[in-house]
């Protein structure tokens, strides 16, 4: 659920670094040669990228630019093709048959060595997966380039991890999450960092 | 299992510490708080809070919630050493309210509510102007949970804070 449903879950971020001035006119070049590439013809198993903030299937800008107002926007897409256990079991199971049914009519014997049944494996789950369309999802992002504060519509720990990856390699700014420990930091200065960390737990009774 | 990183012990610590001390602020001053610029707003932990105690494998979580409960049993926690992890979190300025959950040892939040948004759009109109309003309340009723956060932290690393933790500890004792 993005910033404009009526409830958001989200986690905020803080950009530590001077933003040098050069950025501002790349922006939409740099969302634009790292924007996500669709796999629906494909049969890879994931692909991410941006997307423009109000259109998921706008990864050129065409519909709107990312600037609104003093907020850069963009939405993470995130496409993961996923193969039920069951339907995978089932379709290995019928390609071992068929191996053991081709082995004993051709060696005499219905065997199937380790290293064949590996490669069965592979194989049937690319084919189940070119098989299976993609399950799209976006996340959104909101930059406010006046306080540096950074949005992100997703609380789970793996998109977070990816995002900060990706706002990284894109933009070429860290990003600081803003937990606990980073906003005391921030308040009280690197040098009572050492004290921050050794922090004793409040006994309040 | 997720790695540990840098400062996550404190994020622990502070994170619930200031949930736990901002349920007791709330309640011990009837909600009132001031922002920076002075502008008065309410504060209220209500409704939904899980307690957190122990550590590892014997780790303990309560959650309680109720419409208009006091959350005896998440006090009866606190009272036997647990601090507030989670909490629904009501802010209200100006007869507009938001509300969100907070997670103490990130905060991140979720199911974050502001006032309502007008999404229909007048002719000639600016078409981000939705979100734009959007924006500014969201920042709005974050600036307010960060002020009392602030108040916190300059109260944590203060000589006053354990004169602070001896009435929070009295708080507890009281209603448990």
């Amino acid at each position: 659920m993005g910033f404009l449903s009526a409830s958001a879950s989200f986690t905020r971020y803080r950009i530590i670094e001077e933003i040098p001035d050069t950025l501002w006119p790349e922006i939409a070049d740099r969302l634009r040669r790292n924007a996500f590439k669709d796999i629906d013809h494909t049969s890879d198993e994931r692909s991410f990228g941006w997307v423009a903030f109000d259109d998921m299937l706008d990864a050129d800008w065409r519909t709107a630019p990312p600037q609104k107002g003093e907020f850069i926007t963009m939405g993470l897409r995130l496409d993961t093709r996923r193969v039920s256990p069951a339907v995978f079991k089932k379709h290995l199971a019928l390609a071992l048959a068929d191996e053991m049914a081709r082995m004993e009519q051709t060696k005499g014997k219905a065997y199937v060595s380790r290293d064949r049944k590996t490669e069965l494996k592979e194989q049937t789950k690319l084919r189940l997966m070119a098989r299976t369309l993609p399950i799209p999802a976006q996340f959104d992002v909101v930059w406010n380039t006046t306080s540096g504060v950074v949005y992100l519509a997703s609380i789970q720990s793996k998109l977070r991890a990816l995002f900060e990856d990706m706002f990284t390699m894109t933009f070429d700014l860290h990003l600081e999450p803003m937990t606990p420990y980073y906003q005391a930091l921030a308040r009280l200065g690197e040098e009572r960092a050492s004290a921050l960390e050794d922090l004793e737990p409040t006994i309040f009774v | 299992m997720e790695h540990a990183y840098l400062g996550e012990m404190t994020d622990i610590v502070l994170g619930q510490e200031f949930l736990t001390w901002m349920w007791y602020k709330s309640e011990s001053q009837a909600g009132r708080f001031k922002a920076d610029s002075g502008e008065p707003f309410a504060l209220f932990m209500e409704q939904r809070v899980s307690v957190t105690g122990g550590e590892g494998d014997a780790k303990e979580t309560t959650s309680v919630s109720g419409l208009l409960s006091e959350l005896r049993e998440a006090k009866i926690g606190l009272a036997m050493g647990k601090k507030v992890s989670k909490a629904l979190v009501r802010i209200e300025a100006d007869a507009e309210q938001w509300t969100a959950t907070l997670k103490a040892e990130d905060f991140s939040l979720s199911s974050f509510k502001t006032p309502k948004v007008e999404t229909r759009r007048e002719e000639g109109e600016d078409p981000d102007s939705a979100f734009l309003e959007k924006m500014y309340l969201m920042e709005r009723g974050l600036a307010f949970l960060d002020c009392v956060f602030l108040e916190f932290l300059a109260l944590r690393f203060s000589g006053g804070w354990k004169e602070e933790a001896a009435a929070v500890g009295r708080w507890m004792a009281q209603d448990a």
